[in-house]
């Protein structure tokens, strides 16, 4: 087994799928006044997961569609979601978002890369959301 | 004359974005020889962050074994990080590494001195280890 760090290095018992049930939902933004993504809905078909964003327009929500997710584990060696990447290729902008969940809180970063001629920086945002739930 | 930009969200809209002293932020806090702050760690032990021009570079040095795994060194993307770091904007990196067995999608950025790098691991070869990511955190050791 080849690694470049030997946190990599683990015995796998047998290769199975890994277990999104954390991922699913409703996930809203923990600031009010964000100017980025407003929610972010987590869908599960057939054991493939996506996503939906609602970000924040001058005059309303815009929904950006969906995009297929890729869902990470905390560990090599793990078999639950502990995270996910994704990619939104606008044509003037691609969006990478990497989320992490951590105390049920999802962290989203969002890595913003403009490819017109506006002349705008790239640039980075860190969010934090909140999975909705009817608990208390 | 006014300019209209294209966006997704209204944060494509911040004027600091367009601002041309944001694409000239200062990268020195990122720029140095970065070590873990857990002496145990089984994952990277040390980051140097070197820039030549307007390119960031990123050597990273796994734990190995028997000692320590130089991964291949690769250019990063700054990227403007409106977050406020100490009441100075600041940037964030996103390096991608490409070992053939495994891909890291990587971010770093600074938190109060500390560097924090976030990993997105895949392997690519049919070991059956999941995908998954990770968080570590370091010291300036220049």
């Amino acid at each position: 087994m080849q690694f470049a760090q030997i946190c990599d290095r683990v015995n796998v018992d047998a290769a199975g799928p890994i277990d999104i049930r954390a991922l699913p939902g409703t996930w809203v933004n923990s600031n009010p006044d964000t100017n980025g993504i407003a929610r972010i809905v987590m869908s599960e078909s057939l054991g493939n997961l996506s996503l939906q964003i609602y970000a924040i327009g001058p005059d309303r929500l815009i929904d950006w569609g969906t995009a297929a997710v890729n869902v990470f584990a905390s560990t090599p060696s793990s078999r639950v979601a502990a995270g996910f990447t994704c990619v939104y290729d606008f044509g003037f902008v691609e969006t990478r978002l990497q989320g992490m969940i951590m105390k049920g809180l999802l962290i989203l970063a969002q890595l913003h890369s403009f490819k017109d001629e506006s002349r705008r920086a790239d640039y980075f945002v860190r969010e934090y959301f909140a999975l909705t739930h009817e608990q208390y | 004359m006014t300019q209209t930009f294209e966006f997704k969200q209204s944060g494509d809209l911040d004027p600091a974005l367009s601002d041309p002293a944001t694409r000239k932020l200062s990268a020195g806090k990122l720029i140095g020889r970065w070590v873990n702050t857990d002496p145990d760690t089984r994952g990277i032990a040390a980051i140097v962050i070197e820039r030549n021009d307007e390119h960031f570079s990123v050597g990273v040095r796994g734990v190995g074994a028997d000692g320590l795994i130089d991964w291949p060194t690769t250019r990063a993307t700054a990227l403007a990080n409106l977050e406020e770091e100490a009441g100075q904007r600041a940037v964030a990196l996103a390096a991608d590494f490409d070992l053939g067995f495994m891909r890291a999608e990587t971010y770093l950025r600074v938190n109060k001195g500390v560097l924090v790098i976030v990993l997105f691991v895949t392997f690519r070869d049919d070991s059956g280890r999941s995908n998954y990511l990770n968080r570590e955190f370091f010291y300036r050791r220049d």
